[in-house]
């Protein structure tokens, strides 16, 4: 197995006041391509710092963090930003649909900034849409589609760019359990195509859905 | 990707129709305003440009002191034009003397129409560029020769073609038609010059413009010139600035400097101080350019105060895109060109509004501007004015926008901070600052006319008209013709004056007088008037008496206004003598009896103190006007109808003209009349904005403090206290700003009125209306928002958290 990411001590601080508070500290991680791992703790472990942080939304304060072999840590903002477009995909809770833009538009958005052909977007984003079935949603905006179907769209957005690693903050925090086994079940297929999940649940049952759990308590991974 | 951009733009555009609406409507006010004011300041500039020769046409002008005052003029002496040919020539490609611009009636067939035109000598052609259509390239050959404007040879001749027809003068001199000249269009010096004759048919005409010719002291000429390319302004001032002094001792004494003003200087920097060039219409260009400017800042802080104040709203799409892979760059990019649609929105409304307005805005201004269709100066400029204003306003909200940190806008922590609303109380106060300023300033303006209007004129200029004496025929008719017209009952008085009762077309010096001071140059503004000037006018006597009848000796009399008694610093003047300098030649002009002293009236600018003025009896029938007073218990019309029958009857070859003198004393007012027009519109123009953004702004607030509002409400608070809550935060702004515009108006408006010698002071009043109108009307923009956010039901606003 190849090593797709690894956390060496990695650690994120922030200053409140005076006092200088850990969210995470001396993460040390090694995440296999093809993994599915699922980060458990209570709120405020740390487990969304983690996940944006290793999206590269966020980054560590100190620690080493290497992705696909590349010193991320040491890296320009905008060899980072290719890295990142080019290999993670974020799926967040509340979706985060652009409310102005449709199904079909909303899934095309990543690769515009890939700066991807027209032609082969408009192929790219058809298979999309096939695949999960709702080309029938497609000229449907964000607020007209139930919860379910907003992450449905949502995932396509993050599966459109081909990532190798798919990051997935509570991703079923706000769908009823049909809608979240649906969703579950679609990661694990997805896991089973080679993509690299690594979500953030407070589910038993959705962490059950994983290959590996790791447990984070006061940003510290516990064994 | 930016056909994505455009997309999200419109959705939020349709969205959000009130900010849509507030923020096009809002920039397209502000972009034709400046549209305007730059087609404007365009055609100001482009005065003159015209001739081919632009940058080598000069007029000689000429400063001349007097007890240490240095006046400006372009009025030079015949014998110049000899100084120049002899000791100069190589510096110049043309010298033109030239007559001034005067009407003359010329007369075909039954045809005998008003033409204002000039005689100049034959450089003239070729130093306009004159494009001759028809006839003599060299139309001013042969001394009774008339070349003439395309528009004049339509008038006169219809479809007949004009070349070598004859054509009567005043109606006594025969000249011929030699050639028709394309019209100068307007907005260029010379288009008013409807025919040219020979410069040397001027000089043979009347015995004192012979008699000029070598007389330095006869300042009554114009002389242009075009310099030569390899030369410039001012090399050749510099060489011919002392010509006069060295060649006239005489003059010496009133240091004549003669000195060339470039064509480009004539139109827009014609005001000489104390013999500096001081400015002139220039500064009306930057006013309305810095005015223009400041409407269109005004309007891209509404956009950049609007996108601001709503950041939350886009806050999420900015975490959103960056999260999927979008670079703050393509952010900015994104923003701006969502503000670049929206300025291009407003341009095609502004555009429109343009087009609709030009004509009523040229009527204000004075202007004939024509909409530059096809000027690709125009369109490229256009262009440049909606990237500009793109980048003016939408840089900020474009910086600020894609600066959201995307793990806190996502996480849904995202809250403006504290002093996010900073930068948007500034620029709402440097708004309010910027339209109360606007507001004083036209005050000002307006009570400065206001203020000299009410000015003592010192005459009775109510149903006074005067009649310009057109023709030869007028002669030694003045008594004859005013008993007629007294007769006729239309008039009461009639008296006869050399300069227009509004004007003085002569200044004089060289007297002598008991007192006068040692070395003293006087210099007297100079009328000839007839028998019952006093009485026509309605002038205020002090001291004697007007002319009379009943006196012989009128003949030599004089009448001082006031000013002119100090002036000469004469004591008990009634019955004192005023000599010509010259009473010790063999042949002395009879000296000149005081008879009278006149209250001062306002002759010339009502904006200046009243010059010292002489008025002769008028013994060589200098007359240029008939000044009528009408009878007042008939109707105007009544009156002009039975007097133009008089002139008639006397004059049938004359055509009946006259003016009003009211109106041609308030055409004196007309200038600063058009600067307040047009500054009254752009201010209620700014301030229209500028309540547009509050209006905005307060909505938007509103809706943030629903749920606060119906907190409020539950827990017991009036609709008032709530208003009075809502309201207030804006109404400071609008306080700041008028403590901080106050003064800045005050200064600006104390600088422009040092230009008149006759001013208004800046009372308190002014800023009270200013200061009380600002915040009536902010207080009415926001209170409808607080009001409607007031009243509401809170269960509503509660129910939907």
């Amino acid at each position: 197995m190849n090593i797709l990411l690894s956390l060496n001590e990695a650690t994120r601080a922030v200053n409140s006041g005076s006092n200088r508070i850990n969210l995470l500290e001396d993460i040390t991680l090694n995440v296999n391509e093809g993994e599915f791992i699922s980060l458990m703790g209570p709120s405020g472990s740390g487990k969304s710092t983690l996940l944006n942080c290793i999206g590269m939304l966020d980054s560590f304060t100190d620690g080493g963090y290497t992705f696909l072999g590349q010193p991320v840590h040491s890296m320009k903002e905008k060899n980072r930003s290719k890295l990142y477009k080019d290999y993670i995909g974020f799926v967040f809770q509340a979706y985060h649909l652009i409310d102005e833009l449709n199904v079909w538009e909303n899934i095309e958005t990543p690769l515009l900034y890939k700066n991807i052909k027209s032609s082969e977007r408009k192929a790219l984003v058809g298979d999309m849409l096939d695949r999960f079935n709702i080309v029938g949603k497609k000229d449907l905006f964000p607020r007209q589609l139930s919860g379910g179907q907003q992450q449905l769209v949502g995932i396509a957005r993050a599966l459109i760019g081909k990532p190798k690693l798919i990051l997935a903050d509570e991703p079923t925090g706000n769908l009823n359990s049909k809608q979240s086994r649906e969703i579950m079940e679609l990661f694990s297929q997805l896991n089973k195509e080679g993509v690299t999940i690594i979500q953030a649940t407070h589910s038993e049952a959705n962490a059950a859905y994983g290959s590996r759990i790791i447990n984070l308590l006061d940003g510290k991974i516990v064994p | 990707m930016l056909k994505n951009y455009f997309k999200i733009a419109f959705r939020n555009l349709l969205k959000n129709k009130v900010y849509s609406f507030i923020n096009i409507s809002g920039l397209a006010i502000g972009m034709a305003a400046t549209m305007l004011i730059g087609l404007w300041i365009y055609d100001e500039l482009s005065y003159n440009k015209h001739f081919e020769n632009y940058d080598t046409i000069a007029q000689i002008y000429q400063n001349e002191s007097n007890n240490g005052d240095t006046e400006t003029s372009e009025a030079i002496p015949r014998p110049l034009e000899f100084a120049l040919r002899e000791a100069h020539n190589d510096n110049f490609k043309h010298i033109v003397m030239s007559s001034w611009n005067f009407p003359w009636y010329l007369k075909y067939d039954e045809k005998n129409i008003n033409f204002l035109g000039s005689f100049m000598q034959e450089g003239v052609i070729d130093m306009l560029s004159l494009k001759i259509i028809n006839g003599k390239p060299n139309g001013l050959k042969d001394l009774n020769s008339i070349m003439l404007a395309e528009s004049t040879a339509e008038k006169l001749f219809g479809n007949e073609d004009p070349i070598g027809k004859i054509l009567k003068l005043s109606d006594s001199f025969e000249m011929e038609v030699t050639s028709v000249y394309e019209d100068i269009p307007d907005n260029n010096s010379f288009s008013d010059l409807e025919f040219v004759m020979p410069w040397k048919f001027y000089i043979t005409w009347q015995d004192w413009i012979r008699e000029a010719e070598d007389h330095w002291g006869n300042n009554s000429f114009q002389a242009f010139v075009q310099i030569n390319d390899n030369t410039t302004m001012e090399a050749v001032t510099n060489k011919i600035i002392n010509v006069k002094k060295e060649r006239s001792p005489e003059e010496a004494e009133f240091n004549p400097e003669i000195f060339l003003a470039p064509m480009k200087d004539w139109h827009l920097r014609d005001t000489y101080e104390n013999g500096v060039q001081s400015g002139g219409r220039i500064e009306n260009v930057w006013l309305f350019g810095i005015i223009g400017t400041f409407v269109l800042l005004l309007a891209c802080i509404n956009f950049i105060n609007l996108s601001t104040a709503r950041s939350e709203k886009r806050a999420t799409e900015v975490g959103i895109r960056k999260s999927i892979g979008s670079h703050r760059s393509q952010l900015i990019f994104q923003f701006l060109s969502e503000s670049f649609l929206i300025v291009l929105l407003s341009f095609v409304l502004a555009f429109g509004i343009v087009l609709l307005s030009l004509d009523g805005f040229n009527n204000l201004a004075a202007k004939q501007i024509v909409f530059p269709w096809t000027n690709y100066q125009f369109w490229i400029a256009s262009i440049l004015f909606i990237f500009i204003t793109a980048i003016l306003a939408g840089s900020y909200p474009a910086l600020y926008l894609s600066s959201f940190n995307p793990v806190a806008v996502l996480k849904g922590t995202f809250k403006a901070g504290k002093y996010s609303a900073l930068p948007r109380k500034i620029l709402v106060v440097a708004q309010f600052t910027v339209s109360i300023a606007l507001i004083i300033g036209t005050i000002v303006v307006i009570n400065q006319i206001q203020y000299s209007k009410d000015r003592p004129v010192g005459y009775d200029k109510d149903s006074l008209i005067q009649v310009p004496v057109m023709s030869a025929e007028f002669s030694g008719k003045k008594d004859f013709m005013r008993m007629q017209l007294i007769e006729s009952g239309a008039v009461v008085e009639m008296a006869t004056t050399s300069s227009p009762t509004t004007n003085v077309w002569s200044n004089r010096s060289g007297y002598d007088w008991e007192g006068k001071p040692e070395g003293f140059q006087e210099d007297l503004a100079w009328t000839a008037v007839s028998y019952e000037f006093v009485e026509t006018l309605g002038l205020n006597l002090i001291e004697g008496r007007g002319f009379s009848r009943e006196f012989a000796s009128d003949s030599t009399a004089v009448i001082l206004n006031e000013t002119a008694v100090k002036y000469m610093n004469i004591e008990n003047p009634i019955g004192k003598l005023i000599r010509d300098s010259d009473y010790n030649d063999p042949d002395p002009a009879p000296p000149l009896k005081i008879v009278g002293v006149i209250q001062d009236y306002i002759v010339q600018s009502p904006y200046e103190p009243v010059k010292q003025a002489m008025y002769v009896f008028d013994a060589y029938e200098n007359e240029s006007y008939y000044n009528l007073r009408m009878n007042p218990d008939r109707s105007i019309s009544d009156n002009l109808e039975t007097i133009e029958a008089v002139f008639k009857r006397n004059f049938p070859n004359v055509p009946f003209s006259y003016q009003f003198v009211d109106e041609e004393y308030g055409a004196k007012f007309r200038a600063e009349e058009r600067v307040a027009s047009l500054a009254r519109i752009f201010t209620i123009l700014a301030i229209f904005i500028s309540c547009l953004g509050l209006f905005g702004l307060a909505s938007f607030i509103a809706e943030q403090r629903t749920k606060e509002i119906g907190v409020r409400k539950v827990l017991g608070a009036s609709v008032k206290q709530l208003w009075i809550l809502l309201s207030k935060d804006f109404i400071t702004l609008v306080i700041i700003a008028l403590v901080i515009g106050s003064p800045i108006a005050y200064y600006m408006m104390s600088q422009w009125l040092q230009k008149f010698s006759y001013r208004t002071d800046i009372s308190w009043t002014v800023f009270a209306l200013a200061c009380s109108g600002a915040v009536l009307i902010s207080l009415l923009t926001v209170s409808y928002q607080a009001i409607k956010a007031a009243t509401a039901n809170p269960v509503n606003s509660l129910r939907t958290e």
